[in-house]
């Protein structure tokens, strides 16, 4: 039985297993991967300490700070948690029971922090042509698309920096919007107007990605007038943000309508006492690492709270 | 030993993972940049019907992406 189960393995989990691992809790940490999402970004920029740093460098970083407490901190990865089912015991306390691809573990709390993953189009030909010359991984795969045409999906920063990962590359670059505005960054905004291959494209709505062997063209409709165009590309960079890897808790924890975990902020907890969340598989409005990782102290003090309070209330029942 | 080809990119990370993977295995590799070299590029796309990097080719068998498990088991080491 561990003190504390943590599921994930970016700046939420890493903060979380160090603070843990402080507080001296038999602590288990489950993750796929280490880095979050953030681990294929070329030059992070915004990491507080670091002027620039890369995802990958971030990456071993917070994997080297959580393995450096080997002694208390048990690490299971690549592990996958594909579940948590909630014991009561006796006394009003409860356990909860993580299972994951290769096991199962029994933990006396349990702080949520497998973050998100990429948001996918939804349209015909996206699944048929991933890979393609459908992309979900800018910095990865920009270099192959040298003397191409292609589209960007998405006006945040990801689509923006996709934008930017493609200008020594492709000839022409379609960035697309759902929205009537680009929502990135005013200073990245700019810097991607200011390239004469970049045509900026406002209300568009995905419809189709069409190709036999590779990505040939893309059918989006114009919400404006209603209008359906075609333009011909050899690939779509899709940056449309993400959804939360709420599934192991669904039905346990509740979620709001994009089945993100809902916490209270102030401490990170859940609808369920004992499980506690933090960074991007919350509602927290900001995805960001910094935050991501305050949030997860705050979710392991909370976490390291209750475990006294338990202690006190199984000495009552003694 | 298998011949062991990486065709990958500067920027990518599950690339410099899997290259990483094989120098700590003591495995030896050849690499290829797909971002300059052209030849190479094409090759890639051949060999995996596909433009995602890293594509690894071990002794003839093709991987797309950076699966640990999956390259351990194809080198016969114990993952």
């Amino acid at each position: 039985m561990y003190d504390l189960i943590i599921i994930g393995g970016g700046p939420a989990a890493c903060a979380a297993g160090v603070y843990a691992a402080r507080k001296r809790l038999k602590t288990l940490l489950i993750a796929e991967s280490f880095g979050g999402q953030s681990i294929v970004s070329a030059d992070i920029q915004n990491w507080i300490g670091d002027n620039h740093i890369s995802g990958f460098d971030l990456a071993k970083k917070l994997e080297g700070h959580v393995r450096s407490y080997s002694d208390i901190l048990e690490i299971k990865s690549p592990e996958l948690a594909t579940g948590i089912r909630k014991i009561d015991r006796e006394g009003g306390i409860s356990d909860f029971e993580v299972i994951t691809t290769v096991g199962k573990y029994e933990g006396k709390t349990i702080i949520l922090a497998a973050g998100a993953r990429r948001r996918k189009l939804g349209i015909p030909g996206e699944s048929e042509l991933d890979g393609r010359g459908v992309v979900y991984c800018s910095t990865c795969d920009a270099p192959l698309f040298k003397g191409k045409t292609v589209a960007v999906v998405g006006g945040g920063n990801a689509g923006l920096e996709a934008v930017q990962d493609l200008f020594p590359y492709a000839t022409k670059i379609y960035l697309l919007e759902y929205g009537d505005v680009l929502k990135g960054d005013p200073v990245t905004q700019e810097h991607v107007r200011k390239n004469p291959k970049v045509e900026i494209i406002l209300n568009a709505q995905t419809k189709e990605i069409i190709g036999k062997d590779f990505v040939e063209a893309m059918v989006y409709v114009d919400k404006k007038t209603g209008e359906e165009k075609k333009l011909p590309l050899g690939g779509v960079f899709v940056e449309i943000g993400s959804v939360p890897n709420s599934e192991m808790v669904k039905g346990l924890v509740d979620l709001d309508k994009y089945d993100q975990v809902i916490i209270d902020s102030k401490h990170g907890t859940t609808s369920v006492p004992g499980i506690f969340a933090a960074g991007d598989i919350t509602d927290d409005p900001y995805k960001q690492n910094n935050i991501s990782a305050g949030d997860a102290v705050k979710a392991t003090l909370a976490a390291y709270a209750h475990l006294l309070d338990r202690s006190k209330k199984e000495e009552l029942n003694a | 030993m298998k011949n062991i080809k990486i065709y990958s990119t500067p920027t990518c990370v599950y690339c410099k993972m899997a290259k990483e993977f094989f120098t700590k295995n003591n495995i030896p590799y050849e690499e290829f940049n797909v971002a300059s070299d052209d030849r190479a590029r094409e090759e890639m796309i051949q060999k995996s019907h596909q433009m995602g990097v890293p594509v690894i080719d071990i002794g003839g068998e093709i991987f797309v992406g950076f699966n640990r498990n999956e390259i351990a088991r194809a080198l016969g080491l114990t993952p």
